[in-house]
């Protein structure tokens, strides 16, 4: 038996509504107590940490993660990509399917989390692709990849435009008892598109996506769920109208929810002006009301969780005129820094951002983790919320290094991430 | 000399090279209105002395042509632009090249850099291109169009057309007309007459209406007839079949009935109105040929002219700037 204490730490756990100077005590890796009291003298313990009033939470549970591994290790291997998650104060992610081959049958499913288990690190859950080859026709084998673990179903960065087999799907991930997870997008509106249509579009000359192109979808998703049993999840959420069918939806109680990324609360379209390809992202970076909506939408909950949206993309596809770049960015490192700075600029409050960051995608995709109960697997972080640094992705552990937020100053910074009581990120 | 209609011109007291704020010539959103006059002025003096060797800037000066789209009239007025200043000229077009074996812009731009050129002359089917390539390379770049972006010497020809013919262009009536949506043209052209106080009105099918244009201080119409009435100058633009997906009007039958200028419609403008078109025309498209080829009232083949004289006055200002 190993106990661990830490104490004189900034306790916050959403799930028990503590927030405030308290003690967290671990035996085999399971949260065995925790309190905002003074802890009891007795007990032994073979570590006793002073936290030194640092923030201590659940860890990040990132509910949408892209690994170039398989297919494009070159980009990003798995440790790195579970380091720099680990780093990142990262206890669990769930990586997109989009890999090459793609994670379309259990096998593949398999091999990620086995690969994943051996290196170590966060707990790694996988999505399975919703169609063979995430072509958008042919639905794969959804329940042989649940068996394999697939905590969810998805068609990555593209949506299931057809009707007729988004229900299908809708219904049958629902039987399997797995959300769906749709990126909204209505691609025969955004062909060709390169960024947000707007003012900034027409000046720059690139071609433009509309804002709608997001609602149209939710809207018929959110049609299809009322006559079909189902969980519903809107990723990387970024219109003021795709926010607002979500909170009318949530009101009408129907099993929707919605994650959104650090660049949608933070950067709007005018960022695009010098044509700097890091900004180019799938969905565009929106218009400044919708980023607000965004802001919004996170204070009030219509957004449940806040994701990386971490995608590496060669930087040989980005060093290129905007139009043909290829959209996408970094976003493990940077994760919990840029969150906080709605909190830092008085948004929203740590606890809810912790409950973003950590037990809402938790409780989506029902997975461990999210919460500091006793009897829980101690998934947990330490991190100094006011320490400021400059974003420089020549530092990032990651490999993946292109960011939108290249020299943003933030402030917040990862100390050590622990994973079933165990350390698998110490800062030196 | 067609051009040599002068009457009502304005003194162009100006002797030197025209003076520009940057480095490279990519866009005239953000230039000035001395900047643009400069130019213009030096541009009216150098059509006023065509082959007189008024400058030899240039000598000594290498200037490149690369062109990822093909061109006649912009490649060839550059060209002559700079023969005429005394540069040597080189041109790339990219058939035959090595981007047509997969080489990238960057790696093309770091290629040119090693030849160490002057000047660098850019069009390139992507907005934004003229601008990435300005960050790699040492030479200045002059945007010779980049996608559906700038174009900026068309608008300082057209400018300089305008002002030998009319004397000014601050307070005249101007309609630009056609595929506002896909046309770097048009968007130089708003940017360049606004800042010179023109009145500024767009006549185009509602589906070639850039988002919110409205914000760029122009006034928008849906009717051909209405929106030229009462103009000094009728612009019309190309449809650009090769960017368009094929839904933005239902025939060119039907896109000349609506949209296309004809004699009858130009009634509609001011007694004196003057027609204008970047080129190449699409004849019977977007303008009938007795409407383009009226020497009375149309300043196209002026155009061409005028863009030799306004390209000589921006490679001038930019090999002064580099010296």
């Amino acid at each position: 038996m190993t106990a661990t204490r830490l104490f004189n730490a900034h306790i916050i756990d959403p799930s028990q509504s503590l927030n405030g100077i308290g003690y967290l005590d671990v035996v085999d890796g399971v949260v065995n107590a925790i309190g905002l009291d003074t802890p009891s003298k007795s007990g032994k313990f073979e570590q006793l940490i002073d936290c030194q009033k640092s923030c201590l939470s659940p860890g990040i549970v990132d509910m949408r993660v892209q690994p170039a591994d398989p297919g494009a290790e070159h980009l990003e291997s798995l440790s790195t990509l579970l380091a720099a998650a680990a780093g990142g104060g990262i206890t669990a992610l769930a990586c997109l399917p989009d890999t090459r081959p793609v994670i379309d049958e259990a096998s593949a499913i398999d091999s990620l989390c086995l690969r994943a288990s051996r290196i170590g690190g966060p707990r790694l859950h996988a999505y399975g692709a919703a169609t063979k080859g995430l072509d958008g026709h042919e639905m794969a084998e959804l329940g042989l990849m649940a068996e394999a673990g697939a905590v969810g179903f998805t068609n990555c960065a593209t949506s299931i435009n057809d009707s007729l087999i988004m229900r299908r799907l809708l219904a049958y991930s629902n039987m399997l008892d797995k959300p769906f997870i749709q990126h909204c997008e209505d691609h025969a509106l955004t062909k060709d598109a390169e960024m947000n249509e707007g003012e900034t579009s027409t000046r720059l000359g690139l071609l433009g996506s509309p804002s709608e192109a997001e609602v149209i979808i939710i809207d018929r998703d959110l049609h299809l769920l009322r006559r079909t049993e189902a969980r519903y999840h809107v990723a990387h959420i970024s219109t003021r109208a795709g926010i607002e069918a979500v909170r009318q939806a949530k009101a009408e109680g129907l099993a929707v929810t919605a994650d959104t990324a650090p660049p949608y609360f933070l950067l709007n379209e005018l960022a695009v002006s010098t044509y700097n390809t890091a900004f180019k992202l799938s969905p565009p970076l929106r218009s400044e009301d919708d980023r607000q909506a965004v802001i919004e939408g996170l204070a009030d909950g219509t957004i449940d969780a806040i994701a990386s949206d971490h995608m590496p993309v060669d930087r040989d596809a980005k060093m290129q005129p905007f139009g043909p770049a290829q959209p996408g960015a970094s976003g493990l490192d940077t994760l919990l820094a840029l969150s906080l700075t709605l909190v830092h600029q008085g948004h929203i409050s740590m606890a809810r951002m912790i409950e973003a960051l950590s037990l809402a995608p938790a409780s989506i995709l029902d997975i461990r983790g999210g919460t500091l109960s006793p009897g829980c697997s101690a998934d947990f972080i330490l991190f100094r919320p006011d320490s400021g640094w400059i974003v420089k992705s020549a530092n990032f552990i990651s490999n993946s290094r292109i960011t939108p937020f290249e020299l943003h100053p933030v402030q917040g910074i990862v100390d050590a991430t622990y994973v079933d009581g165990t350390a698998i990120f110490l800062r030196d | 000399m067609t051009q040599g209609d002068t009457t009502g011109v304005q003194s162009h007291k100006q002797t030197g090279p025209a003076k520009l704020a940057n480095r490279h010539l990519l866009g005239i959103e953000g230039m000035s209105p001395l900047e643009i006059r400069s130019l213009l002025d030096r541009g009216h003096m150098f059509a006023d002395n065509p082959h007189d060797g008024v400058s030899d800037a240039l000598h000594g000066k290498t200037i490149i042509n690369l062109f990822y789209e093909n061109s006649t009239r912009t490649r060839v007025s550059f060209e002559l632009a700079a023969k005429r200043l005394g540069g040597s000229v080189l041109n790339i077009s990219v058939a035959g090249s090595s981007v047509k074996k997969g080489e990238t812009l960057l790696d093309t731009a770091t290629t040119l850099n090693a030849m160490h050129p002057d000047i660098l002359v850019v069009r390139h089917n992507c907005s934004g291109a003229a601008l990435l390539l300005s960050q790699h390379i040492d030479a200045s770049v002059i945007n010779a169009g980049d996608g559906r972006h700038e174009h900026p010497t068309q608008a300082l020809l057209d400018a300089l057309t305008i002002r030998r013919r009319i004397g000014r262009i601050e307070g005249l009536k101007i309609a630009i007309c056609g595929d506002i949506a896909n046309s770097r043209v048009a968007r130089s052209n708003i940017h360049l007459l606004g800042t010179l106080g023109a009145e500024l009105r767009l006549v185009c099918p509602v589906t070639l209406l850039p988002a919110n244009i409205g914000n760029m201080g122009v006034s928008v119409f849906t009717d051909f007839e209405s929106g030229i009435e009462g103009c000094d100058i009728v612009m019309m633009l190309r449809l650009q079949t090769e960017r368009m997906a094929g839904t933005e009007t239902p025939s060119q039958r039907e896109y000349f009935n609506l949209f296309g200028l004809d004699s009858g419609k130009l009634m509609r403008a001011a007694p004196k109105a003057l027609v204008m078109h970047p080129g190449p025309m699409n004849r019977g498209v977007e303008i009938d040929s007795a409407t383009a080829d009226d020497v009375e009232k149309s300043l196209i083949r002026t155009q061409v002219e005028m863009g030799v004289a306004a390209r000589m006055a921006c490679l001038e200002a930019l090999v002064t700037r580099l010296a």
